[in-house]
């Protein structure tokens, strides 16, 4: 077993050959490190199997009464996930399905720690909604990163943040800046250390349908769009906080290091519950950015001007190669 | 007149030029133009509204200056950030301006101010169970287009229900 990194006081390690394995995942039945009672009754619903990893330093479980289940767990775990050999874990996720026999089958249910997080007949929305709680979990609780909702890409060795809450238009942007040669690392979370560089979470990119429709969303990879993942953490150059109206001209004002800050905590996970580390990652992630506010016209049209903004602000030398091309 | 600053439960970070304040107990968060810095780093109690327009600019005229501390406090009051709420009338910033001129524009405070997220509400995508997430969350109603419903109550509804 080779050790992988320690994490406030549980090691990481990558699971040996020999160990049970579903795919990429140890087979290990969970446990929560600390805290009395687990989950209380949902402890006792009959799990059968379960599986540990690592994202951004926060350990996590995911048990089940279908062992099935975890085959179908994989393309669901956040980006950055490691798996893990211990069972002792931050947080809990639990999938129960109807094991079948008499009677009319019952809906399936997705537990976060002891409460009900979904209760739903379809197995695939089900899947979605532990999808969605382990990453807002993850974004929540890792301790050593500080999650913004943003966009992000890469240029010349830095990165564009687009903040935004959902629906504003961030990921819109973001294939955009793809299309137009950036590299990808990520449509949801800007994932901040503790010395304001952005580390990728390049989950593929969620595209609504016609009308911004979910129910016609697609998933896009970035090689879809013809771009290229980031696996390197950047330095922030550009934040850009631009909200849509058709038609807009692009005239945005410049805003001052504490006023970005502002900006960005407003869409920070864990602002109220790390205030200090968090308010210290924005500053270090601004402290080297320019910082555009304003309202934009299509994304489209934006998305070669905010490159081309990036590289007049960056100094010669510092230009390195970012991404395909000269980039 | 002489006010006080609050200190506790208050998260303080010093920028070049401004100062950002964190609220623990209100989860609000302040940025602190220069003027607005001064006003609150030198409001401890022992200096008047005179005192504190001298320490913000000595050379300005005695009038100016007190405008710009008076709507400073003003602001730092309105963001509960003085420990006996806003001590002023409610200047304006027009007013502020006539009374300190052009010239001194420089001296005018500023406070902007945001209430820090929940991480349901910073990290809120479109969600697909309303259990826990605040209302207006938008969500996806298991059984309909999820485009138009918001939660409320724990609950996904399009206005008639999902």
């Amino acid at each position: 077993m080779s050790r992988a990194e320690g994490v406030a006081g549980a090691v990481c390690y990558t699971a040996p050959r020999e160990e049970s394995r579903v795919g990429s995942l140890p087979s290990l039945m969970p446990r929560l490190r600390q805290g009395p009672g687990g989950a209380g009754r949902i402890d006792r619903l009959g799990w059968k199997a379960g599986t540990c990893f690592d994202a951004y330093g926060l350990r996590v479980g995911v048990r089940t009464n279908a062992p099935v289940l975890l085959e179908q767990l994989e393309p669901h775990l956040p980006p950055g996930w490691r798996a893990c050999a211990s069972p002792l874990v931050d947080q809990v996720f639990s999938v129960w399905v109807d094991p079948g026999g008499t009677g009319a089958p019952r809906p399936s249910r997705v537990y976060a720690g002891r409460r009900r997080r979904a209760r739903t007949p379809d197995l695939a929305l089900a899947f979605a909604v532990l999808e969605t709680e382990i990453r807002q979990s993850v974004a929540a609780s890792a301790e050593r990163r500080t999650f913004v909702h943003a966009g992000v890409v890469g240029w010349r060795g830095r990165a564009i943040l687009v903040p935004g809450r959902s629906r504003s238009g961030k990921t819109t942007l973001v294939a955009e800046l793809v299309k137009a040669g950036a590299l990808y690392l990520s449509d949801e979370f800007a994932v901040l250390d503790g010395r304001g560089r952005v580390h990728p979470f390049a989950k593929p990119l969620s595209i609504r349908g016609p009308g911004g429709c979910d129910a016609h969303a697609r998933a896009w990879r970035a090689e879809d769009l013809g771009g290229t993942i980031g696996t390197r953490p950047l330095p922030v150059g550009l934040v850009v906080l631009a909200e849509h109206r058709p038609g807009a001209a692009w005239r945005p004002e410049r805003l001052s290091r504490g006023q970005a800050v502002l900006e960005l905590l407003a869409h920070t996970v864990p602002a109220r519950l790390r205030p200090e580390s968090s308010l210290a990652s924005l500053e270090r992630a601004v402290a080297g950015a320019t910082v555009l506010k304003g309202v934009r016209g299509e994304a489209a049209d934006l998305a070669p001007e905010l490159l081309r903004v990036l590289e007049e602000l960056e100094p010669v030398s510092r230009r390195v190669a970012g991404g395909r091309g000269t980039r | 007149m002489r006010p006080v600053a609050r200190r506790d439960g208050l998260l303080i970070r010093e920028l070049p030029g401004e100062v950002l304040v964190y609220d623990r107990e209100r989860h609000r968060a302040h940025c602190l133009n220069q003027t607005a810095a001064s006003v609150f780093r030198h409001a401890d109690g022992t200096r008047t509204v005179a005192d504190l327009a001298l320490v913000l600019a000595p050379e300005a005229a005695p009038a100016a200056g007190a405008s710009a501390v008076a709507m400073a406090l003003d602001q730092l009051g309105e963001a509960g950030l003085l420990e006996d709420g806003p001590v002023t009338e409610g200047l304006s910033r027009r007013d502020v301006v006539r009374r300190v001129g052009i010239g001194a524009a420089f001296l005018l405070p500023a406070v902007a101010s945001i209430l820090a997220p929940t991480p349901a509400e910073a990290a809120a995508t479109c969600a697909t169970s309303c259990v826990g997430k605040p209302d207006a969350t938008p969500c996806t109603c298991f059984s309909a287009d999820p485009c138009t419903a918001t939660c409320i109550s724990d609950s996904c509804s399009d206005g008639g229900g999902c």
